[in-house]
């Protein structure tokens, strides 16, 4: 049944993330071609917020998981630091590469080392790749576990660090579109066609999520079982 | 105009496979898990018969 759930929610996820690029692509309005140096990369846009989104939806579950696991030493909590980690890298890749073709196009370089926003939410990816690649190179146990729910914890630090440094420091990364006050309106298709992107990375992302904790719950009831046969 | 919408269908073709492979890697990976699991299960059924 969770089973079930959990695959329909991805691959509405991804069908919804698959229309968006459609409508981005065929339907959203073309920018002034005076505002910006590649207009037509600017539909890029269409992904890479939504990602953005979902990333940060991403490092609040690691967050509150790593927490769950760090003071209640919940299994659940744990399943939740996997899953928001492995999300957390997905999502985190999507939005910089997606933001590296952008700039590129835009600015002639992928990447500005002087941005604060860019290299936080570079920081932020590194983070849950060393959080995915590290549980995999290590045995499982409470000290392995204790470990990287801490820099699960500690690093989290960067998700609103992240949010206000385009506001804070605006060096080359783009000022918030939304929320950001007068400069940041949107044209109604435009906040349309982001606000399906939005909504589909979401499910995708819930998706994905309750998909991965499966996949550790299963993990660790064949480990469980396979010690108990050593034991024999 | 054309050469830079063609990028852009590259790059968006590119994140959509991308995001596909994902996706397909977390199915496999659930369901071969799951054989597994069933393939011990049944395994242990066997050895409990054969001691009984």
């Amino acid at each position: 049944m969770t089973k079930r759930l959990a695959e329909t929610i991805l691959l509405l996820g991804f069908i919804g993330i698959g229309t968006t690029l459609g409508l981005a692509f065929l339907k959203a309005p073309s920018v002034s071609i005076n505002a910006f140096e590649s207009p037509e990369a600017q539909r890029i846009f269409y992904w890479h917020v939504p990602a953005a989104w979902a990333a940060f939806i991403a490092f609040g579950i690691l967050f509150v998981g790593s927490a769950l696991w760090f003071f209640k030493r919940s299994n659940l909590g744990w399943r939740m630091h996997v899953a928001g980690a492995e999300a957390g890298l997905a999502t985190g890749l999507m939005t910089v590469w997606s933001g590296m073709v952008w700039g590129s196009a835009e600015w002639g370089v992928p990447w500005d080392w002087t941005d604060v926003r860019l290299n936080t939410f570079g920081l932020l990816t590194f983070l849950a790749m060393f959080l995915v690649l590290g549980r995999q190179s290590q045995p499982d146990g409470v000290e392995t576990r204790d470990t990287f729910s801490t820099f699960g914890l500690f690093g989290f630090v960067l998700v609103p660090l992240t949010y206000v440094a385009t506001r804070l420091w605006q060096i080359r990364h783009p000022g918030p579109v939304i929320g950001g006050g007068d400069s940041g309106s949107l044209d109604g298709e435009m906040a349309l066609i982001l606000f399906l992107g939005a909504i589909s990375f979401t499910v995708f992302i819930v998706g994905h999520v309750l998909m991965s904790m499966r996949i550790t719950s299963l993990e660790q009831r064949l480990e469980s079982i396979q010690e108990a046969m050593d034991k024999v | 105009m054309a050469e830079g919408m063609t990028y852009l269908a590259v790059a968006y073709l590119g994140m959509l496979i991308a995001i596909g492979l994902w996706t397909w890697t977390v199915f496999s990976r659930s369901n071969d898990l799951e054989h597994r699991l069933q393939a011990v299960e049944r395994s242990l059924d066997t050895i409990e018969h054969e001691q009984e």
